[in-house]
């Protein structure tokens, strides 16, 4: 009991060492990097807030989803449509004149982003209510219909979205420290869910439903909650981006987006936060460095061209890789833990049997 | 071992970088290289490199291009432009095919105050309240009014079909202002029908349109979409004549449509390798082009991609140096710069003023019919 106690004191002091760095860190990155590694590192972030979140629906709860761009276009199109002022609105419909009541809608970041989260999870709770009684494959091609189906309205929406023309002129407003704190909340919020007893819900649900049920729980009411829960989070990552690259448009939000957010939960590991966040950290990264390979390359008198979508070929082979040798992913469902780096000295519990409660707060580094 | 050989790659590759010294002048190059617009960035970049092999120096300094590909996708592409500006330090920017990408790339280059010249991004918004966009190309509500001006005033039609594709930027802007034009010009729209990129059945729409009876048909389509279209218009047995603007010069339209797109007009710039009376710079543009690429015709996204390469050296030149802010004055006062798409000016929205052509495909083969002057 007491070493458990020291334990406690102890991953609650590295955990505020952690953050301390982290916030260290953002003081240091702005003065000291160019935009170009800034962009990556907000990217990170806000693919790291995607993933986490899709993570929720997939990872965790089992529910095979592919309707994340979705939610994502819906937090986009909400926060920018709030944060643009009114003269930039009329300016940019020139199809069609703007509805008057959005016109003279406007709200701070903030607000904007909450208002984003919620519309995408409002929409999300919409949708789980009929298409949660699916399973499997069936609900995986029912999320991608919806997808679809928003996209759709987004592009003939035009008194409200300007249709493809899309919406341009952003704030930019998504600075590191907005992505990073919207990070750090979203993982604070994330490893408490998990560890609280209704991760263990999410998890007998996700692993025997019909068992799950035995001991009385409402097994539809869990799913639809965490995919409410899973699409505020898409909503909250597709404003940021949104106001990150300051320029939407329904394109943006078609299926390629979510097979890479896709790509992040699974080589990062099914199931597993710690994952998802070295999911996001390799694909952005990897993808931006690997952009070394298509550069034309000198190597003493022989000179190769560079050749346009060759990282494409690199980085794919990269992903077959990992699936063939690491079918569960790169963490699996295993969680970070500050005891990796200090020797047990007792017996402990086999770590196999609470996999996640050893890591309060641990990701926040 | 493969440590070792991942070390030395390293070192290569930073010494190959170290190289950079000082009497180069570097201009950033993206565009869609691979994706779903992949056709027309690899000309526009093959335009580019035609011009840079004819113009490898400037002010004396050697000039180098630096091409980053943006995947068709715009956070690659505003990624793209970043790492143009802080990695490889270019003083200004070539880019890019396709409107939107050409935003999200060029709220980067507005920040970090980089002229970019764009090269065949025609819609209205690519530069509207940009201190550094410039784009190499006219843009839609010229050409749709051109379009427009041709179809009533030459061809003396009164009534038009629209068909437009909602989910592409260009088709909707194009479409909205050919209509006005029309419009304005005593013509009466028809009908208005609508569909998605991407889709292959087009008889519905063109069944209703056949119905309405319209003396033509303005089809603002990509090359893929329009030659399809065309092509069940002429198993419907429609004898419309269809319009469309200049993503329809793609050698690829006769292609894919065969015999079915025998007497389809564009509108498109002033340049075909079918022109009767070239520009000096027009024909130094094909013949080299020719020598380069002996198996393909050029098209006007190489030819803009080999302007936009002009008018920026044209620019450097007169600014006297590689300096970002001297460029984007010089540009914002380009006059009459000879280019293969006509003499260029550049307007006070940054917008190349040039010369609209109209093209018509007779005997399976494109050709120039001249130069129209928009009225409305």
């Amino acid at each position: 009991m007491n070493e458990d106690m020291n334990r406690k004191t102890r991953n609650f002091i590295l955990n505020c060492l952690a953050l301390a760095a982290l916030v260290a860190f953002l003081l240091w990155a702005p003065g000291n990097l160019d935009r170009y590694k800034l962009r990556i590192i907000n990217l990170i972030a806000i693919n790291a807030i995607l993933g986490l979140s899709l993570n929720l629906i997939y990872g965790m709860t089992g529910m095979f989803s592919l309707g994340h761009a979705g939610f994502m276009a819906i937090g986009a199109y909400v926060s920018s449509l709030l944060i643009l002022t009114a003269e930039q609105k009329t300016s940019m419909w020139i199809l069609e004149p703007i509805a008057p009541w959005l016109l003279n809608l406007h709200a701070p970041f903030l607000v904007s982003l909450i208002a984003a989260g919620l519309a995408a999870a409002f929409f999300g709770w919409l949708i789980a209510l009929p298409v949660l009684r699916l399973g499997g494959d069936y609900l995986g091609i029912a999320t991608l219909g919806f997808a679809e189906i928003l996209r759709i309205l987004i592009v003939n929406l035009t008194p409200l979205t300007n249709g493809s023309l899309g919406l341009k002129g952003i704030p930019a407003h998504t600075d590191i420290w907005m992505s990073y704190g919207c990070l750090v909340a979203v993982l604070i919020f994330m490893i408490r869910l998990m560890n609280g007893n209704f991760g263990n819900v999410l998890r007998a649900v996700r692993d025997d439903e019909i068992a799950a049920r035995t001991m009385g729980i409402d097994t539809f009411r869990t799913r639809v909650l965490a995919f409410t829960i899973g699409s505020f989070g898409g909503g909250l990552g597709g404003a940021l981006m949104g106001n990150l690259i300051t320029a939407i448009d329904p394109k943006m939000f078609m299926i390629a987006q979510t097979y890479s957010l896709l790509m992040i939960v699974v080589v990062g590991g099914l199931g597993s936060i710690t994952g998802s966040v070295i999911g996001s950290v390799l694909i952005t990264t990897m993808l931006e460095w690997l952009r070394i390979v298509e550069d034309p390359i000198t190597i003493g008198s022989l000179h190769i061209p560079g050749i346009p979508g060759m990282r494409m070929v690199i980085f794919s082979m990269l992903l077959i890789a990992v699936i063939i040798f690491r079918r569960e992913g790169i963490m699996g469902t295993r969680e970070f833990s500050w005891d990796w780096f200090f020797p047990k000295k007792t017996k402990q519990r086999p770590i196999s049997e609470r996999p996640v409660s050893d890591t309060k707060g641990a990701d926040a580094g | 071992m493969r440590k070792v050989l991942l070390a030395a790659m390293v070192c290569l590759l930073a010494a190959g970088g170290a190289f950079a010294a000082d009497d180069v002048i570097k201009i950033g190059f993206y565009n869609c290289l691979t994706g779903q617009n992949a056709f027309g960035g690899q000309l526009e970049l093959e335009g580019t490199q035609l011009a840079l092999a004819e113009i490898p120096e400037v002010l004396g300094k050697k000039i180098e291009l630096v091409v980053v590909d943006n995947k068709s996708d715009k956070v690659e592409s505003a990624n793209a432009v970043t790492r143009l500006i802080e990695r490889d330090k270019v003083s200004a920017i070539i880019g890019t095919y396709g409107s939107s990408l050409a935003m999200a790339g060029g709220e980067v280059a507005e920040a970090a105050k980089i002229p970019v010249m764009g090269t065949s991004c025609t819609n209205p918004l690519v530069t509207l309240n940009k201190r550094y966009y410039f784009r190499a190309c006219f843009i839609d509500p010229f050409q749709g009014a051109g379009g427009a001006t041709y179809a009533v005033k030459t061809l003396g039609f009164k009534k038009a079909a629209l068909l437009v594709d909602v989910a592409n930027d260009y088709s909707v802007g194009l479409n909205n202002f050919f209509k006005q034009a029309f419009v304005k010009l005593g013509g009466e729209i028809v009908s208005e029908m609508r569909y998605n990129s991407g889709d292959q059945d087009f008889t519905a729409q063109l069944t209703e349109i056949i119905s309405k009876k319209p003396d033509m048909v303005f089809l603002p389509a990509y090359f893929a979409e329009g030659a399809i279209v065309l092509k069940q218009a002429r198993e419907l047995g429609a004898t419309f004549r269809f319009m469309g603007g200049d993503a329809m010069d793609n050698p690829e339209v006769v292609t894919l449509g065969g015999e079915a797109v025998e007497g389809f007009l564009h509108t498109t710039f002033a340049y075909d390798p079918s022109m009767k009376d070239m520009n000096p710079v027009a024909q130094k543009f094909t013949e080299s082009w020719k020598a380069a690429y002996p198996d393909k015709d050029p098209n006007v996204n190489a030819a803009l991609g080999y302007d936009a390469y002009i008018l920026l050296i044209d620019a450097i030149r007169r600014a006297g140096s590689a300096d970002p802010e001297k460029i984007r004055d010089a540009l914002e006062q380009t006059k009459d710069v000879p280019t293969v798409t006509g003499l260029t000016t550049m307007n006070a929205t940054h917008d190349a003023e040039k010369e609209l052509g109209i093209v018509e495909i007779r005997g399976g083969k494109k050709q120039f019919i001249g130069i129209v002057t928009p009225e409305a």
